[in-house]
């Protein structure tokens, strides 16, 4: 361990007594953003071209772009990734439950629940953090309709092993890919897995079009009712659909698209050595694991997530969390609670979810983007060097406050 | 630009002749705010490093339509469909399966209830108004009506306080769908506090143009609240959800284009007050065709141009929307098909509608907004006239 980093001093820490770290809160997503002499132009040009949506010529040339890139056959652009989860199971056109993980953000569940379907979660294996595919196989034996799998935190799944369970069982197999853009299974990208990939454009990730998302397919029957779905603007033949969602994206959101996606390449290489800083600077600190990639040959490194063992470490996720957020880390708490913790979804009947309940305690995600750098990063890892050493005493402080806060009641 | 009128019937787009407008005119508004302002706002957001999630300028315009509209509560949306969606699902009665609405109406209604989870069940128009109205809407409450969605018709408004006193007699939950009434006033009040909510959208072809969005006004402190944590996944805090929710926030860069396009307000609607006025002056001469005029003693944004063809128009309604639109003048009929007459794979609950059906053939909207000029509606008109001259020609050429 560096002692360097680590201050002897009583009030070492935000949460001991010291002023934060950070004066001014240290954001946790990607937010990496065009420059603003490019916006100008971008806009000044979309002002004079007076097309502002219902897929415009921004929105038809990202959407080329990011096919080519995903080497795929269509990439639909919508106004963000829920809706476009929504879409796809619209256009999948089936009815009952859908198999998914309960270890993913709320929106996944959410997304289905619109499209009439109940989610029916599956547990997950704690070296992949994606679910376990042994109670994937049960669960679809008990009779669903289709697989959703999550690719988190710029991992993939072992692509063959899933697909087999799900062709085993014939149901379709789509992809909430919110995390994967520009992640790569033996080579072959992301987006072209299944029958469909749900990509998210949200500022905090790591191609940004504010809000957004774009849903891939090499289906064209499919692609055709998904752009159906999504407005009658962009569609290449009129098609029957259940009903339509208005999922468009603007040309400002293509606009910003178009710019960030010229940057995409140096940004992943940059997060790449943001999260090499992170794992250099915390390999000899007990109790904190920074997860890499399992199945991923290529990851998009967005996010910088801490599994905290807290007999190692000496504090929980928790405590942890909030040791950082006095110092103006704004580290977040994923997924917490676990999605079949949160209504409506605490109603249906669990299935054994051992593993995601004991992962939702422990993970933590810190920030790692276009707000920090290597010296940020380098203040973060003596924080958490600081934390380690000091917790017999934070632990003592936390208790201590809410023991004054009981008193209080 | 100078046109070449058409003096004969090989002069028609569809018989051969040029078109009247190369580059088309349509019905949408596409209003251009200053990109100084644009620009402007945009520096807040930039600066700020926030590009959405409730961010300073979405907070900004929801306080300044607020104002606007004269009511406490302004919540954005991503469009003004998922508005209406996430809007429907809060304030429908629980357990109750219908949404009374209008048949002759936008045509994406119908999807918007089913995605919260009623059944639409349609209900006639007033003929005066061509929106619904107590009247219309009574015969179809009953022990199933979770809420009746008024919508204000294109051209002036409807009835919102008789149906206000009709919802409140009946204990029933009223919801205004008032994307054409943005700027209008009715007995003096703003359209925006009429029910328990109206929805409004920022889609750049309405009156305020924020690229794509929507927004609620309410006087409803709670309702604001759930909605503001419902179109952000329920998230009430950074680890607690609360209920179902979806993704429906505006982001910051629509944001900016909606504030640019309400500084412009005033001075667009003065715009579109000239735009009317050619229409009025150019049309007044034309038998056959009838403008439905706005109520001036109400405040009005003259934004929409709306036809009734009445029994002296030769032609059918389809024929001139034909020719029109092979014109580069892209006309569209009013509310057609109603959606009572369109199939769909979900419920719906449909009587016999003699009336809808019979002003869903008659009436046309003409082009309007930031890029078509006098003289546009000039030519607009006399084409309009044109057709008129030559119509026994045309009904034989075309048969």
């Amino acid at each position: 361990m560096n002692a360097s980093f680590i201050s002897s001093a009583n009030n070492a820490l935000a949460i001991l007594g010291a002023p934060p770290t950070f004066g001014e809160p240290l954001p946790v997503g990607q937010l990496y953003f065009p420059t603003w002499d490019a916006y100008e132009r971008a806009f000044r040009e979309l002002f004079a071209r007076q097309y502002y949506t219902n897929q415009g010529p921004l929105a038809d040339r990202l959407e080329v772009l990011l096919a080519e890139r995903m080497k795929v056959k269509h990439a639909i652009c919508v106004t963000n990734a829920t809706i476009g989860l929504s879409m796809v199971a619209d256009a999948l056109g089936i009815e009952g439950s859908v198999v998914m993980p309960s270890f993913t953000f709320v929106a996944s569940a959410q997304a289905m629940v619109w499209s009439k379907l109940r989610p029916a979660f599956c547990d997950i294996d704690p070296q992949t953090h994606h679910m376990n595919l042994e109670q994937l196989d049960r669960l679809l034996a008990q009779g669903a309709s289709a697989v959703m799998a999550v690719n988190l935190w710029g991992d993939t799944y072992d692509m063959p092993a899933l697909e087999e369970v799900a062709r085993r069982h014939g149901v379709p197999l789509f992809f909430d890919s919110a995390h994967g853009f520009g992640c790569a299974f033996k080579g072959k990208p992301l987006g072209g897995f299944g029958k469909a990939e749900v990509f998210s454009f949200h500022a905090t990730k790591v191609m940004s079009t504010g809000e957004g998302g774009c849903i891939t397919t090499d289906d064209d029957d499919f692609a055709e009712r998904l752009r159906n779905i999504r407005s009658s603007y962009g569609v290449r033949a009129q098609i029957k659909v259940y009903r339509t969602a208005n999922g468009r994206m603007s040309e400002a959101q293509a606009a910003i698209g178009l710019l960030n996606l010229e940057n995409i390449d140096d940004i992943i290489e940059r997060n790449g050595r943001l999260h090499q800083c992170y794992r250099d600077g915390l390999q000899s600190l007990p109790g904190l694991t920074v997860r890499v990639p399992t199945h991923a040959d290529k990851s998009n490194w967005q996010y910088l997530i801490l599994e905290v063992s807290p007999d190692e470490f000496g504090l929980s996720r928790d405590q942890l969390h909030a040791v950082l957020q006095k110092e103006g880390v704004i580290a977040r708490r994923y997924f917490n609670p676990g999605t079949h913790r949160c209504p409506p979804f605490d109603r249906i009947s669990p299935t054994l979810l051992q593993e995601t309940d004991l992962l939702c305690d422990r993970v933590l995600q810190l920030p790692l983007g276009a707000k920090t750098d290597e010296a940020i990063v380098g203040r973060i890892v003596g924080l958490l060097q600081t934390a380690h050493h000091f917790a017999a005493r934070i632990r003592t402080t936390l208790q201590e406050a809410d023991r004054g806060r009981e008193s209080m009641r | 630009m100078k046109r070449a009128s058409k003096q004969a019937l090989g002069d028609l787009h569809l018989h051969g002749g040029p078109k009247l407008f190369e580059i088309p005119i349509s019905t949408s508004n596409l209003v251009r705010p200053d990109v100084e302002r644009f620009l402007a706002y945009s520096r807040q957001f930039y600066d700020a490093g926030q590009y959405t999630n409730n961010g300073p300028l979405v907070q900004e315009l929801e306080r300044r339509l607020a104002a606007f509209h004269q009511v406490s509560h302004c919540v954005s949306f991503s469009n003004g469909f998922w508005a209406l969606v996430l809007a429907i699902r809060c304030l429908a009665l629980p357990s109750k399966t219908e949404a009374v609405m209008p048949s002759l109406t936008y045509r994406r209604l119908g999807d918007v209830v089913n995605w919260a989870g009623l059944v639409p069940r349609f209900c006639e128009v007033d003929e005066r108004t061509l929106a619904i109205s107590a009247e219309t809407a009574a015969p179809h409450l009953g022990s199933k009506t979770a809420l009746i969605i008024g919508v204000h018709p294109i051209v002036n408004c409807c009835d919102a306080a008789g149906l206000e006193h009709l919802a409140q007699t009946h204990s029933i939950p009223l919801l205004f769908d008032g994307v054409e009434s943005v700027f209008e006033t009715l007995g003096g009040r703003k359209i925006g506090s009429f029910g328990q909510a109206e929805v409004f959208s920022l889609h750049a072809s309405k009156l305020i143009n924020g690229f794509e969005g929507g927004y609620l006004t309410t006087n409803d402190a709670d309702l604001a609240e759930r909605l503001s944590a419902m179109r952000g996944f329920s998230f009430s805090g950074p680890d607690r959800v609360l209920e179902l929710g979806t993704n429906a926030k505006l982001n910051e860069m629509h944001a900016a284009m909606a504030l640019a396009s309400l500084d412009d307000l005033e001075a667009q609607v003065d715009r579109n007050h000239e735009r009317y006025r050619i229409y009025q002056r150019h049309l007044a001469g034309l038998d056959g065709i009838r403008l439905l005029t706005f109520d001036e003693s109400e405040q009005t944004s003259y934004k929409n141009i709306v036809v009734e063809l009445t029994e002296a128009w030769p032609l059918s309604r389809a024929q001139t929307v034909r020719h029109l639109n092979a014109e580069g003048i892209l006309a569209r009929a009013y509310y057609s098909p109603p959606l009572h007459s369109k199939p769909t794979d979900y419920p719906v609950i449909a009587g016999p509608m003699p009336l809808t059906e019979r002003l869903a053939e008659r009436y046309l909207l003409l082009p309007c907004g930031h890029l078509t000029s006098l003289g546009d509606i000039e030519a607009v008109v006399d084409f309009l006239r044109f057709l008129k001259i030559h119509s026994q020609a045309i009904l034989e050429a075309d048969a």
